[in-house]
């Protein structure tokens, strides 16, 4: 038995345009391998992998999200109690890599360019972005302590 | 400090042996003494204004020993000021013989006369520094005069051993009385602290009396040299409120208003208190201030909510509450439902009309009403107004107005501060029912109470379900998660009701066709349904229900007319490409079949089933557990591929002789790669580069051999959605629903609904005004964020709400306080001169936050004539005098007979002088004498010293 208890579990959804390589990204993620002939997501659907950030071990219940704007008005039940979002676009199709700098900007979200065929970026992306949720889950808990102690 | 210990320690060793109780007593005083290093305190500035009060005081407490009796001695310190460093000068000042110690230097300072909030011995010496035994048990107090000399000597001998300059005092007689005796010893002085407690004042009923005891005490040789310095204190009580209406159930909250009168510094000759005249009125004093009392009561609210919240940890199910007589009734409701439900699958008379089921129903339901099954713990008035309140829809069913959807678009939406509050909607049904449930608890039978409406309710939810009435006041919306589940589970009922009324009303109006033309042809359009019925029902059951087979039996009715005469069942095979369209929305813009010049109809489809958060994370939990593998993958595709099923029916059947390739332009047009030609048509400015255009293709993840796409779309059926088996089975829904409700306890019920309870009322602080009170302000945002947060945890922790519930009572205290207060001091609310006005609100406002407020300009003032008032109609209602009368008074202004102020409730006077004691020739040294009277009680406590060399 492994030491379950330190580990933390996130919750991380991704969603975004049907076809973009919403599940290519995954698979190249949790098991390294890239499926030009990747079927099309139907509804949801789940993997999980295990991530070492800042030497905290958190594992990833991961769920990926057809594209499609008729699975987009069920999906979203899903969204609920995710800690991550990943956004995945096509910067070879509509949207250009300003736009989407611009996109990431407005909403202040991290920005990384990855490729699931490359396999480019696409270990960094995961764990840029569980380095990111935990340190807002740590800001949160400091947020909550500074109000209880009517510090603002 | 070591060296300090040990050389005590050595020097009670040596001492040891020989040593009586009594030594042993005063070695450790002595001891303490050292500890505390109370030989040589710093000097510390002297008192400024308010010091005594305002600034913290420290405490340090050790047991000692007399023989066998215990006694506790404490150090009180003033933190304030001790710490800051003396100048120099100052310092050679100490230096001189002839400064006084500190103690009596505080002792005739009058900055600090009168403290509001200080301990007795503080107040009654003036003092910022002292130490004091007491006796640790009641049982111990010393009574007798000899026990009582012989500590005060022990204390005696401590100090002069030590040379502790810090005056120490020993608690004497029965601890109430609260009797001191102590002493204050610097090298050639000695000050004795000395106390009478009388309950008979006759003699000494005003100053002059007091000035004759205080003199005689002090001048036994000397005639007066140095006058006496007096500051007098009167306070008076005001408690009678009667006059002032209070709107609220519970009493009003200021309990006493006291009111000082104070003259900080006159001389003996300067004002004449006897027998039978005295200047001193309260209308004449140069300072007044005043402070009020809180009654410790419960506010209304907070009762309610602590009642509710108590019920939270019974264990009884609403059956053992209610009696046995309630679920026997309840359980033949229920059989008779299921009887109903299987007739309703096997009598398809029975379907073919629905409206006579619901009649008998109603019938039934009107019955049950009458005839309850235990009778209610409150008045049937009482219910009949409660569930008037809950379902206000009731007296005009059964159609909803178009107010009534006014009414629900404002149920979605929760004010911005209670927005992550996962509660339910103001005024919404959970809320009402929430609020009746409390009000029923505390005022109308307790638990039984709650149980009983609970058991109502779910009763009428099932009426409501069965007579497919919509519930009033729940948004027709698929369930809120960001609300709390109970009111998630009335969405869903809700959202059944809707369909089955939809359903139902489609079914009757087909049936209306049907009967018109029954005879002529047999529509075409039922017609072409008939031949997939079979084959599509046994693939949706396999594959396409995550919920599997249970809901196999639950079809669209028409279904089952066309299974009631399948003898149509073979004669439209192969008709797809001949068939009628059915079942369309609109046209895809511009598109057309590809292999035909039709143009590509989107279909109308199956709305997604509503999903409460405990289904959701049920679903999420089977898609989860189906793990990580490649089939895991694909079973979960197949069990998410029914909405994909039904879609691709509904495509087929508005879009006859259409193929896989249209249906993807329409439901997922980027894994249509369009074709030369096409791409010409819109962007014409690009070229086609020479090649030959091509048609455009499906993506190649679409052409996969067996994707689940080609799959699902070979085992769909055109057939429109109103015909195809539904994504959501509102019936199992529903009864699911209703199942879950009836299975909760009335505890858990309350557990569920905490979130609207606390909600509720803070919204109800809030209207209260709970945000214009200074003194809540600050807090009250906080409040709401911390009920806020834990409304969102996912496990009810009572024991939490408890804490909030408390903070609630608390807030509400403070508010009904304020609202007491501004009521008598601005009873004609913040009309008038604005300067005033704010005066008086700030005044309020302190009166609350600080144990004594100083009235601006004392009685000249503005505030201190509203106070004046305030006496004077008390003494008028106190002594009887009719309304005419007063009334008279105010015009004519002749002069009452009754005084505008009560006799003061407690008189104090602090009595000051330096002296030469014993002998003309000794040093003159500080005498303080302070006195109160009250009812008929005297206090007099003394500190008069004398010199110790030149007796």
């Amino acid at each position: 038995m492994e030491d379950d208890d330190c580990l933390t579990t996130l919750k991380i959804l991704i969603i975004g345009e049907s076809g973009v390589g919403k599940s290519s990204l995954l698979l190249r993620f949790t098991d390294d391998t890239f499926d030009p002939e990747q079927a099309a997501t139907i509804g949801v659907d789940f993997k999980v992998k295990s991530l070492t950030v800042d030497g905290n071990k958190a594992k990833l219940a991961i769920w990926d999200t057809a594209g499609q704007e008729r699975f987009r008005t069920l999906t979203p039940s899903y969204y609920r109690g995710a800690q991550g979002v990943i956004l995945v676009y096509d910067d070879k199709r509509e949207i250009s890599r300003d736009q989407g700098l611009r996109f990431a900007r407005k909403h202040s979200t991290l920005f990384i360019e990855c490729s699931a065929k490359t396999r480019d970026g696409v270990q960094c992306a995961f764990e840029e972005l569980v380095e990111k949720v935990c340190y807002c889950r740590l800001e949160n808990r400091w947020k909550k302590y500074v109000l209880d102690r009517g510090m603002i | 400090m070591a060296d300090d210990v040990e050389e005590s320690e050595v020097f009670e060793i040596t001492d040891f042996t020989a040593a009586s109780e009594w030594e042993r007593f005063v070695a450790r005083l002595e001891q303490v003494i050292h500890d505390w290093k109370l030989t040589s305190v710093p000097r510390a500035r002297p008192l400024q204004k308010g010091d005594l009060t305002n600034a913290q005081w420290s405490e340090r407490s050790q047991e000692v020993n007399f023989a066998n009796v215990r006694f506790l001695i404490s150090e009180h310190r003033l933190k304030h000021g001790v710490e800051e460093k003396l100048t120099l000068e100052q310092e050679e000042n100490e230096e001189k013989a002839d400064t006084l110690p500190q103690a009596l230097e505080d002792m005739m300072s009058s900055e600090n006369d009168f403290p509001p909030r200080a301990h007795c011995l503080c107040r009654w010496y003036g003092l910022r520094h002292f130490v004091v035994l007491i006796p640790a048990a009641n049982s111990d107090a010393v009574l007798s005069e000899s026990k009582c000399n012989l500590l005060l000597s022990s204390l005696t001998i401590a100090v002069n051993n030590t040379s502790c300059s810090v005056p120490i005092f020993a608690q004497i007689q029965q601890k109430w009385r609260r009797m001191y005796t102590g002493i204050c010893e610097i090298p050639r002085l000695r000050t004795n602290f000395d106390m009478v407690h009388l309950n008979d004042t006759h003699q000494y009923n005003h100053l002059e009396g007091l000035l004759n005891v205080f003199k005689s005490k002090i001048a036994s040789q000397v005639s007066d040299r140095g006058t006496v310095t007096v500051a007098v204190r009167f306070t008076y009580v005001l408690n009678d409120w009667t006059q002032y209406s209070w709107p609220l159930q519970f009493p009003d909250p200021i309990g006493t208003l006291y009111l000082s009168a104070t003259w900080p510094s006159l001389t003996e000759d300067m004002v004449v208190d006897n027998d039978v005249y005295s200047d001193l009125e309260a209308l004449q004093a140069p300072l007044w201030s005043v402070g009020s009392t809180c009654s410790n009561m419960q506010g209304l609210l907070g009762d309610y909510l602590i009642s509710l919240l108590k019920l939270c940890h019974n264990t009884d199910t609403l059956d053992q509450l209610l009696g046995k007589m309630a679920f026997e009734e309840e359980d033949e409701e229920q059989t008779e439902q299921i009887t109903h439900a299987l007739q309703k699958l096997t009598d398809p008379g029975r379907v073919q009309f629905p409206g006579i089921s619901s009649v008998v129903h109603s019938a039934r339901s009107k019955i049950r009403s009458r005839q309850r099954p235990v009778d209610p713990p409150f008045s049937s008035d009482l219910l009949n107004d409660v569930l008037q309140y809950l379902f206000p829809d009731a007296s005009v069913l059964p159609e909803s107005s178009s107010s009534d959807l006014l009414r629900q678009q404002s149920l979605d939406s929760q004010p911005e501060r209670y927005r992550h509050f996962k509660a339910a909607p103001r005024d919404c049904l959970t809320y009402k029912l929430t609020v009746a449930m409390c009000v029923l608890n505390s005022a109308h039978g307790g638990l039984k109470a709650v149980a009983y409406l609970w058991h109502e309710f779910v009763l009428e939810m099932r009426y409501r379900w069965e007579n497919k009435y919509k519930l009033p006041g729940i948004s027709g919306t698929a369930p809120n998660m960001a609300c709390c589940l109970v009111h998630q589970k009335l969405q869903m009922l809700n959202c059944c009701i809707a369909r089955k009324k939809a359903r139902e009303e489609r079914q009757s109006l087909k049936e209306a066709d049907r009967n018109i033309s029954t005879t002529s042809f047999a529509s075409a359009e039922d017609a072409d349904t008939i031949s997939n019925v079979q084959p599509d029902r046994k693939g949706a059951g396999k594959e396409g229900e995550p919920r599997g087979s249970e809901s196999e039996d639950e079809f669209y009715e028409c279904e089952m007319e066309n299974e009631a005469d399948p003898e149509d069942d073979a004669a439209i095979q192969e008709s797809e490409e001949i068939s009628k369209p059915e079942g369309r929305l609109k046209v895809c813009g511009e598109l057309k079949l590809l292999n035909s010049d039709e143009d590509l109809y989107i279909p109308v489809t199956q709305d997604p089933a509503p999903m409460t958060e405990d289904m959701l994370e049920e679903h999420a939990e089977v898609l989860a557990k189906l793990g990580t593998t490649s089939e895991g993958a694909e079973l979960r595709a197949k069990m998410q591929s029914a909405c994909l099923l039904s879609d691709m029916g509904a495509f087929k059947a508005a879009n006859p002789g259409c193929s896989l390739e249209d249906f993807v332009r329409w439901y997922s047009p980027r894994d249509w790669v369009k074709g030369e030609e096409e791409e010409k048509e819109e962007k014409e400015d690009e070229t086609t580069d020479g090649r030959k255009p091509s048609q455009g293709h499906l993506s190649p993840r679409m052409q996969l051999p067996g994707n689940m796409w080609m799959e699902v779309w070979s085992q769909s059926k055109p057939m429109p959605a109103h015909r195809q088996k539904r994504l959501f089975d509102d019936t199992k829904e529903a009864e699911k629903v209703l199942h879950f409700l009836a299975a909760l306890k009335p505890s858990e019920v309350i557990t569920n609904l905490l979130p609207v309870l606390i909600q509720a009322a803070l919204e109800r602080l809030e209207e209260a005004g709970g945000e214009s009170i200074p003194s809540l302000q600050p807090h009250f945002g906080q409040l709401v964020n911390t009920a806020s947060r834990l409304t969102r945890t996912p496990v009810q922790d009572v024991k939490k709400y408890e804490e909030i519930v408390r903070q609630i009572s608390m807030a509400e205290l403070l508010i009904a306080k304020h609202q007491s207060l501004m009521a008598k001091f601005l009873p004609n609310g913040c009309n008038g001169e604005t300067e005033q006005v704010k005066d008086m609100e700030e005044f309020v406002c302190d009166l609350q936050n600080q144990p004594e407020v100083p009235v601006k300009d004392g009685p000249r003032g503005h505030i201190g004539g509203t106070i004046h008032k305030l006496f004077v109609s008390a003494q008028r209602a106190a002594n009887m005098v009719e309304e005419f009368e007063k009334l008279e008074e105010d015009t004519s202004e002749t002069v009452s007979s009754i005084p505008d102020f009560p006799a003061a409730a407690g008189r104090e006077f602090i009595l000051r002088t330096t002296v030469s004691r014993p002998a003309p020739y000794s040093r003159p040294s500080p005498q303080r004498m302070f006195c109160v009277l009250m009812d008929n009680e005297l206090r007099l406590a003394g500190a008069f010293s004398q010199d110790t060399s030149f007796q």
